[in-house]
């Protein structure tokens, strides 16, 4: 099977942040590929190892996000294409979904993944949205993915239990990192992903956002809590005292 | 006049808290535009909930009644939700943000031209558009969104409302749905590991819930029996759900589901930021770990430095003791 997955790179949410007058600053060279993503990378991996096949990625970003590419090529994807954005380009979920439609009309595939959600905004739109442009059936939240002669089979982790879905191929998946647990690149990995062909081409058109950011507000803090002192028979008689559960 | 629809959830024959929520969000939005507030249900027996939806304030309920209902499946979902958006013309639709909800989410709004506004902590109309609160960066910030357009979806998290009652009658209208299972292209194989009947998470009271430091079996039936004299539901991290101890709708965070209950109780939870994202919007958090230095403590309301295993079973007793006394 083909599959090609649409990744992202986004700012390590683990780094140090701060706001400045409403806007998030931070060290630029903290990125990283959406956990999400390298997690549908993984998976479209593992699947064509045991059934043939090849992985495509594709991503949308300014120039210096070619390095995302070249990490999922190290970890063993084939090939790369990179819609080129300029720096600090303001797209939406719609956004998004439209210009990857674009692209996936000039391509065929099996199975296109993404990630469920992008790790810095968690919008989790793009995927449902670029399905519908596409007029593929799709799953979301995917925490399996196995492949059944020309279907593919979803476990989706759902509101109260996993559901179990067959969708006909082509279709779209967006998957969970509950999903698996993405390899890390080994040395000859990285050094082969410098010689896999990545096809870049700069976005004609930027579509215009339909939602748009206005800055960004500390979170309203706790209330300062408190240890609670001493032996555990002692803590436990000062917490059900706090929490008045009698 | 224009509408603002509420979309309602049923869970075990009721419209769930969360649903709730949203519902009140809806009124207060549409007493502030004086517009109507609606309120839709897709269930095999939709009409079922419109009295309950009427006592939240809903002037009009749309009911789409279908067995298919019964589980979720997305697009007769996103048929129904299509049907409903041209018949009622809501100038904005509020979601509870549930999984079933995030799965149609992005397809409905490229179906009806909308612009949404995906899991929010708040919204509002201002100056003609409609603006949120979004968590993000791992819910280490709020980022002030707006949006425009004659449609506009809102999906929103449990808790950041409350449910509030507002009695009044509500006319109900039946969506006339016909869906035709042939033409499905998925199909819904099975559902495993279900806790349909039970109290589900996101909008339960009281949450216990259960991380690495719960190592083994024994650890395990603490964390049950606290939950079970706290009438709690059981949450955990991820890190419990990877190694198979807890299933993966226990798991609250980032990946997983967002709580914010009266009172959550932290077990051996180191306390990630994608952990904190999904539960530092309960009211009271209580935190038991043995490492003072673990993050957790930084958004307690009471922090209990100790091991589960020697604190649980003493909490547990006198939990018991106290509910004995008072019943
Ligand atoms: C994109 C992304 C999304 C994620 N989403 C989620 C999510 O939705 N939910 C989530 O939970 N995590 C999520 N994670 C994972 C998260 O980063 C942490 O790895 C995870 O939350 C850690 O779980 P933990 O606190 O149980 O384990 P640990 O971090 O290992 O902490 C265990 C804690 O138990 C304490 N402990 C040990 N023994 C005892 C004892 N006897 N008594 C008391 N305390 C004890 C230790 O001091 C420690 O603090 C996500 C990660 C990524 C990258």
């Amino acid at each position: 099977m083909k599959f090609c997955v649409c990744i992202k790179q986004v700012p390590d949410v683990t780094a140090p942040i701060q706001i400045r007058a409403g806007e998030l600053s931070m060290d630029a060279g903290r990125v990283v590929l959406n956990a999400y993503d390298a997690s549908a990378v993984e998976e479209a991996l593992v699947l064509t190892a045991d059934n043939d096949g090849e992985v495509d990625v594709v991503l949308i970003g300014p120039e210096r996000a070619t390095e995302t590419i070249r990490k999922a090529l190290a970890m063993g994807a084939d090939r790369g294409a990179h819609l080129v954005v300029p720096e600090d380009t303001e797209l939406d979920s719609a956004a998004v979904s439209q210009l990857l439609a674009g692209h996936f009309k000039d391509y065929s595939y099996d199975v296109i993944l993404t990630g469920k959600q992008a790790q810095d905004t968690d919008a989790g739109l793009a995927g449902g949205m670029l399905a519908e442009r596409l007029g593929l059936p799709y799953a979301t939240n995917a925490v399996g993915l196995a492949i059944e002669g020309d279907q593919l089979v979803v476990t989706r982790q759902g509101d109260t239990g996993q559901e179990i879905i067959v969708l006909p191929t082509p279709c779209l998946v967006t998957c969970s990192n509950d999903m698996n647990n993405p390899r890390i690149p080994s040395l000859k990995g990285v050094m082969g992903a410098k010689k896999k062909p990545v096809d870049s081409a700069p976005v004609a058109e930027i579509p215009e956002a339909s939602v748009r950011v206005l800055g960004y507000e500390p979170l309203h803090t706790r209330e300062p809590g408190r240890f609670i002192e001493g032996e555990p028979a002692e803590q436990v008689a000062e917490l059900v005292n706090v929490l008045e559960l009698s | 006049m224009s509408t603002i629809l509420a979309s309602v959830a049923v869970q075990n024959g009721s419209p769930s808290r969360a649903s709730l929520e949203v519902l009140s969000r809806a009124r207060q939005i549409a007493d502030g535009q004086g517009a109507t507030c609606a309120a839709v249900v897709l269930s095999p027996d939709a009409s079922a909930v419109a009295d309950e939806l009427a006592r939240y304030g809903a002037q009009k309920v749309y009911t789409v009644s279908d067995p298919i209902f019964a589980r979720h499946i997305n697009t007769p979902v996103l048929t129904a939700l299509e049907a409903v958006i041209a018949e009622a013309q809501p100038s904005i639709v509020v979601f509870p943000s549930s999984e079933g909800v995030k799965d149609v989410l992005g397809a409905l709004a490229v179906r009806t031209g909308a612009a949404v506004l995906p899991d929010v902590a708040s919204v509002e109309m201002k100056d003609g558009g409609v603006e949120a609160l979004r968590p993000v960066m791992a819910a280490k910030f709020m980022a002030r969104t707006r949006a425009e357009g004659d449609l506009v979806l809102v999906s929103v998290r449990a808790g950041s409302y409350e449910a509030v009652e507002a009695p009044t009658e509500a006319a109900v209208e039946e969506i006339v749905f016909s869906f035709d299972e042939a033409t499905l292209r998925q199909t819904l194989r099975e559902v495993v590991g279900s806790t349909a009947g039970t109290v589900d998470l996101s909008d339960a009271q009281v949450v216990v819930a259960a991380g690495r430091g719960v190592k083994d079996e024994a650890g395990k039936q603490l964390v049950e029996e606290l939950a079970d004299v706290l009438g709690a539901a059981i949450g955990s991290s991820r890190a419990v759900v990877e190694s198979g101890m807890f299933p993966a709708t226990a798991q609250i965070g980032q990946t997983g589901k967002v709580v914010s209950p009266d009172l959550y109780i932290g077990v051996g939870i180191s306390g990630a930021i994608q952990h904190v994202a999904g539960m530092s919007n309960s009211r009271i958090i209580v935190a038991i770990n043995t490492n003072p230095d673990a993050p957790i403590f930084d958004v307690a309301t009471y922090g209990i430095v100790g091991d589960l295993y020697k604190v649980l079973p003493i909490l547990i007793e006198e939990i018991k003791k106290v509910k004995a006394v008072a019943a």
